[in-house]
């Protein structure tokens, strides 16, 4: 019996060696991408205040912030292709996006744009809307419950 | 006066809850029967009160009563019926008062099947329980209360309406079945803390709650496939998962559900592995409680959380709750739960299945790293940064092929150890179909996960096609059967087996179909009546512009005739621009929304976004996509729930 368990007791040890191998390599993995400073192979996006926007460089940044009420500008021939003003606070951005936009995209709306900052404007190639606040926040205000205006 | 029966309905709730839980400790500590029993029915009392609100709430959506805050919030008069039903799911307050309602059902079912069974057991069951309906009956109580009135200085006579986004017939079932799987892990894991609270460490617990786990599971895959599924039909970005943190939410159950599925199978089989499942089980049902942190909170920014709330203090406070209790008592009774028996060979099933379970949990670490890495960065550097798909592609790519490979690997391997004669008989077919096709695919130009995908899925097929092919041979040859007669029998003999390996046909169809992604293109174009535009050798061909005024939106409706290199006609896609609440006076109330158009063949889907209208010169801006393959993912998906379907189907299991 006890010959058996000295032959079997190295498949044990192979186990856990070789489970040990996969865990110490998958976790090194993870770490590694996490900490990956360059940021052309760097997966992740770093998301700035519009005070730290002239620090960005030429990097792929991420905004949040407003829609400036008024702001927003469609080309007339080319509907895809819109401006308008990105405001956190006091500070405001220009941004210019040319792909199809979100529906819930609009003046007030809480947006998140990711690209770059270029001679002072924004070019973003990703635009993001947080859902409208009207299905999460307030009622709306009275005249929008009248049921003639509604013209049901 | 009916929302006040609701609300009272959850008062009383609350206090059975409390009295049931009292009832047990009495029970535990004098013996007296009767306070079992008591507790039975003031706990089934709790189900039945928390159903009787959840109806309340439902027929109050339905009957449009706008005096009840979270009806006027998620209804107006415009709302079709079936949408009103679905908003008792779309909004905080109501989706916690279902998440009861589900729990509840769970929990009556629990005691009515074990009424007169497992006495040792399921006193500290319905502990567990009343605790979990407890915490959310707390939350639907003083937190979040559905039937709360309306607060505005003025009548309320329609409502906001639901989010047209939601307004669809998948989302109306999505969230039910995501919530009957994850809501159903609360089953298994009450199974297992009362096994360590008993004194009763062994396997009985782990035989009760497979079926459980099953059923679990089973929604749970099926809630995530229908939400990718819903992301895909209806969002319009073209993609079906974006790693997004309330997806990941769900996906980290899944995956330690998963794990936990294939390692009972070992206690079952060798009575190994009882801590760890014990583990799994604790994680999987923290995982759940944690998902609902992530989108409770607004700690996270995702476009399927709520608003910000007072909720993400008391979901975390409660998964480290469960954290520290579970693993108290887990290593009070580490030693019961300690297993005298060793894996025999590396070579063995229970090594394949340990390898399976060790990269379901990294994988979920990974998963679980991604999502908080956020919350740590800027806690820890004061950085905020965000982690998108390349991230988690990166990490997951590599840990998604180990576990396709043991997906073929794992049955082929025998109990105990596989002798080589065994080895090779089992593993040189598939090995040598899995060599070709990666040849074949690299001929093909095809690098990387793309061909190594491929050549895996192949060998994992095989494999699973020669154990379908002995065991049927074996029975047509022996008993005379018809190939089709000895295939049915051979599944309703083992179905738990035959029906997993179903699942992982579907698995591996799935992994095919995520690989298709790499070859997905994309174009935007303005078109007027009778354009063309190309992409991917297909022509666009703007046909006909129309417009339509239905009763809750008006919509433009674009025909695209879409034809082939050869120029044979395929489809006619009929995207459309809608516009709700189109009559209301003030056009920032006017809700425009995007209804997308999809050509779905095997081999790519044709993706149509409509996404502006320029009515004064006819031009409709459009997107197209070519979406190579993701009609697998979704074949993929059904034939993995029907795997799970016959896996748990209750029938014969000797011949």
């Amino acid at each position: 019996m006890a010959g058996i368990r000295g032959i079997l007791m190295p498949q044990n040890k192979k186990i856990i060696l070789t489970v040990s191998g996969i865990v110490l390599v998958a976790l090194f993995w993870i770490f590694r991408v996490s900490s990956e400073t360059n940021p052309q192979e760097s997966h992740m996006i770093t998301f700035l205040s519009l005070e730290e926007i002239e620090a960005a460089g030429d990097r792929r940044i991420r905004l949040g912030g407003i829609v400036k009420p008024g702001s927003i500008v469609i080309q007339k021939t080319n509907l895809l292709d819109c401006r308008f003003t990105l405001s956190q606070g006091s500070h405001t951005v220009p941004v210019h996006y040319t792909h199809a936009r979100p529906d819930l995209f609009t003046d007030d709306a809480e947006v998140i744009v990711t690209g770059q900052y270029v001679s002072g404007i924004f070019e973003a190639d990703e635009l993001q809307t947080k859902c409208a606040s009207r299905y999460e926040g307030d009622l709306r205000d009275e005249s929008s419950y009248q049921l003639d205006a509604l013209n049901l | 006066m009916t929302p006040v029966a609701g609300a009272y309905a959850l008062n009383l709730a609350l206090g059975f809850s409390l009295l049931s839980i009292l009832s047990v400790f009495w029970f535990h500590f004098s013996k007296d029967a009767r306070l079992y029993l008591v507790a039975q029915r003031l706990f089934l009392g709790t189900c039945l009160l928390v159903v009787f609100a959840t109806l309340i709430l439902t027929s109050e959506l339905l009957n449009s009563n706008f005096d009840i805050d979270y009806v006027a919030h998620y209804t107006s008069l415009e709302t079709p019926a079936i949408y009103k039903l679905t908003a008792l799911w779309a909004g905080q307050e109501g989706s916690l008062l279902f998440w009861l309602f589900i729990l509840s059902l769970y929990c009556g079912i629990v005691v009515i099947q074990n009424q007169n069974r497992h006495y040792k057991l399921m006193p500290w069951v319905l502990v567990i329980l009343s605790v979990v309906q407890g915490f959310f009956l707390i939350l639907t109580n003083f937190v979040a209360n559905p039937f709360f009135p309306t607060e505005a200085d003025f009548q309320v006579m329609n409502g906001n309406g639901l989010n047209p986004l939601l307004q669809n017939a998948t989302m109306a079932i999505h969230p039910p079945t995501l919530y009957l799987g994850y809501i159903g892990f609360t089953i298994p894991f009450a199974f297992a803390i009362a096994s360590m609270m008993a004194g009763e460490s062994g396997s009985v617990w782990i035989r009760v709650v497979r079926r459980w786990t099953l059923v679990s599971w089973m929604f749970l895959s099926a809630g995530i496939i229908l939400g990718g599924w819903w992301a895909y039909q209806e969002l319009g970005w073209g993609g079906y998962w974006a790693w997004d943190p309330v997806e990941n939410a769900s996906f980290m159950p899944w995956l330690t559900g998963t794990a936990f599925i294939h390692s009972v199978l070992i206690q079952e089989k060798r009575n190994m592995l009882k801590a760890w499942n014990m583990v799994l089980i604790i994680l999987t049902f923290s995982l759940v409680i944690f998902g609902t942190f992530l989108t409770r909170s607004g700690v996270m920014s995702s476009v399927h959380s709520f608003t910000e709330s007072s909720l993400g203090p008391l979901f975390l406070g409660f998964v480290l709750f469960i954290l520290a209790g579970s693993f108290a008592l887990f290593a009070k009774r580490f030693s019961e739960l300690k297993s005298d028996k060793k894996i025999e060979s590396i070579t063995s099933r229970e090594s394949g299945f340990v390898f399976n379970n060790v990269l379901f949990v990294v994988l979920c670490f990974a998963v679980f790293w991604g999502t908080i890495f956020p919350v740590l960065s800027e806690a820890v550097k004061g950085t905020k940064i965000t982690v998108g798909p390349p991230f988690f592609n990166q990490i997951v790519t590599p840990l998604g092929l180990g576990l396709l490979l043991l997906t073929g690997v794992g049955p082929l391997l025998a109990w105990r150890k596989t002798s080589r004669d065994s080895f090779l008989r089992n593993f040189s077919i598939p090995i040598v179909a899995g060599l070709l096709s990666a040849i074949v695919l690299i001929l093909l130009g095809y690098r990387g996960s793309t061909a190594i995908t491929g050549s895996l899925s192949l060998f994992v097929f095989t494999a699973i096609f020669l154990e379908f092919k002995r065991g049927s041979s074996i029975r047509m040859q022996k008993l005379g059967e018809s190939l089709f007669a000895a295939l049915n029998k051979m599944i309703a003999r083992n179905r738990s087996r035959y029906g997993g390996y179903i699942a992982h046909v579907g698995i591996v169809i799935m992994f095919i179909g995520f690989a298709g992604k790499a070859f997905d293109q994309e174009a935007e174009w303005g078109l007027r009546v009778g354009e063309n535009q190309h992409l991917a050798g297909y022509q666009f061909n703007l046909e006909k512009l129309s417009e339509a005024e239905r009763p809750n939106h008006y919509a433009w409706i674009a025909n695209i005739r879409v034809m082939n290199s050869d120029g044979e006609m395929l489809t006619i896609l009929k995207p459309e621009k809608r516009v709700y609440f189109h009559n209301n006076p003030n056009p920032d109330r006017r809700q425009p929304h995007s209804e997308l158009d999809i050509h779905s063949t095997i081999q790519r889907d044709i993706y149509s976004v409509f996404a502006a209208i320029d009515t004064e010169s006819g031009t409709a801006f459009m997107k197209i996509m070519i979406n190579p393959l993701v009609r697998l993912v979704w074949i993929g998906g059904i034939i993995l729930v029907l795997g799970t379907a016959i896996s748990l189907w209750p029938g014969k299991e000797a011949f």
